[in-house]
């Protein structure tokens, strides 16, 4: 499949780091095509502007700013998120990619009178997310995962109908050990593998 | 009350920019001290950065680059969020404020590798946000936003705190009539806050 990794984390030492290097050798092991985004390295800019917000709706005008990366999510039939969840959500960074990338006429059509939303991106077939959490798995869910559900529920609405999705969490990073983190790389092995 | 206005849409025009002014407007009839926190006009960067991420945890420097925000977030009794839901979720502009911001030593504690929350000055919270997505499909999704407010805001002020959510849905659709009335309430409940 064409597999698109879109990896949010400022820090090329981070534990996040090595979460995204053994994504990749696991999807190219399986034999997938890959393009990766690195949003820091790319120095992306989360906030939508004034005049992208005045936009928004224009067909055609609205993917200029961002043409790549549409460009990208047009070419891909399974993404794979890695990042730090912060404040139980997607960082800044990557909840802007969102908001300035997934623009309407490319993702959805906007609700009419007579019809609610369609979405676009039937293309997209599987959503994996692989991230890091400090809270522990209770608390996370208690809270109702604001980041899964952003990305699982509310952006997997505009993908494929069917569209399979894999969440992977390493809870507690505060107090990971050495051995914890090497199992959770061992179990993306697994999981992704078989995705 | 000393109240902290957060707000995040670029647009001047928009119904959030209008949604703001009557925020302020009946914050300011009721008597409060307004600190007005508009993240586009102030060009707040939501990015924290390698520097930030590897000391986030020192709590001798971890707010050098954000010191005027932490000073404005402690220095508040009362705390005002204005912002539309995209996609789901809060505005990067808005979500980065919290990863920037919310640091440890200024809302939260680490505990012997345990989190105590610690914003105990904000003694009240309130949120006025308009979604595009209707109210069953916000359901259906886990309104993300809302428990944002509802669940780990709560947790982090004044214990038992009084937490107020406003929202309008369906902003594409609705009619100019459900627009005022959804204004009309925003400023009756505030001027009440």
């Amino acid at each position: 499949m064409r597999v698109l990794v879109v990896y949010c984390h400022p820090c090329a030492e981070s534990f996040n780091a090595a979460v995204k290097e053994t994504v990749l050798s696991t999807l190219e092991g399986a034999g997938h095509e890959i393009r990766l985004i690195d949003l820091y390295a790319k120095e992306f800019d989360p906030a939508m502007s004034a005049e992208e917000r005045r936009g928004y709706h224009e067909p055609d005008s609205n993917v200029q700013p961002v043409a790549e990366h549409v460009d990208a999510i047009n070419w891909c039939e399974m993404i794979v998120f890695v990042y730090p969840t912060w404040w139980f959500g997607l960082p800044a960074m990557l909840k802007g990619w969102f908001d300035r990338v997934w623009v309407p006429h490319v993702t959805f059509e906007m609700p009419t009178e007579r019809s609610g939303m369609k979405p676009k991106m039937q293309h997209i077939k599987k959503i994996a997310v692989v991230t890091t959490c400090g809270a522990t798995w209770l608390v996370s869910k208690y809270v109702g995962e604001p980041g899964r559900r952003t990305i699982l529920r509310g952006m997997r609405a505009l993908c494929a109908t069917n569209c399979r999705t894999l969440y992977l969490a390493h809870y507690k990073m505060d107090s990971s050990t050495p051995e914890s983190r090497s199992r959770y790389l061992a179990k993306i092995r697994h999981r992704l593998g078989k995705f | 009350m000393r109240v902290l206005v957060l707000f995040s849409h670029p647009v001047e025009t928009s119904f959030g920019a209008a949604l703001h002014e009557r925020v302020l407007i009946a914050l300011k009839k009721a008597g409060h001290e307004v600190d007005d926190c508009d993240l586009y006009a102030e060009g707040f960067d939501p990015r924290l950065t390698r520097e930030e991420r590897l000391g986030y945890h020192d709590l001798e420097t971890n707010q050098a680059n954000v010191k005027g925000y932490v000073d404005r977030v402690l220095a508040a009794d009362a705390l005002v969020i204005v912002t539309p839901v995209w996609n789901f979720g809060h505005p990067a502009i808005l979500k980065g404020f919290f990863d920037r911001v919310f640091l440890p030593g200024v809302s939260f504690k680490m505990k012997n590798g345990k989190v105590a929350p610690s914003l105990h000055n904000i003694r009240k919270l309130a949120v006025v946000t308009t979604y595009g997505g209707t109210r069953l499909r916000a359901f259906l999704v886990g309104d993300p936003p809302r428990k944002i407010a509802t669940r780990v805001l709560r947790a982090v002020i004044k214990p038992a705190a009084p937490v107020k959510y406003h929202a309008l849905y369906d902003m594409n659709r609705v009619t100019e009539d459900q627009r005022k009335a959804f204004m009309d309430k925003v400023g009756t409940s505030l001027e009440a806050f």
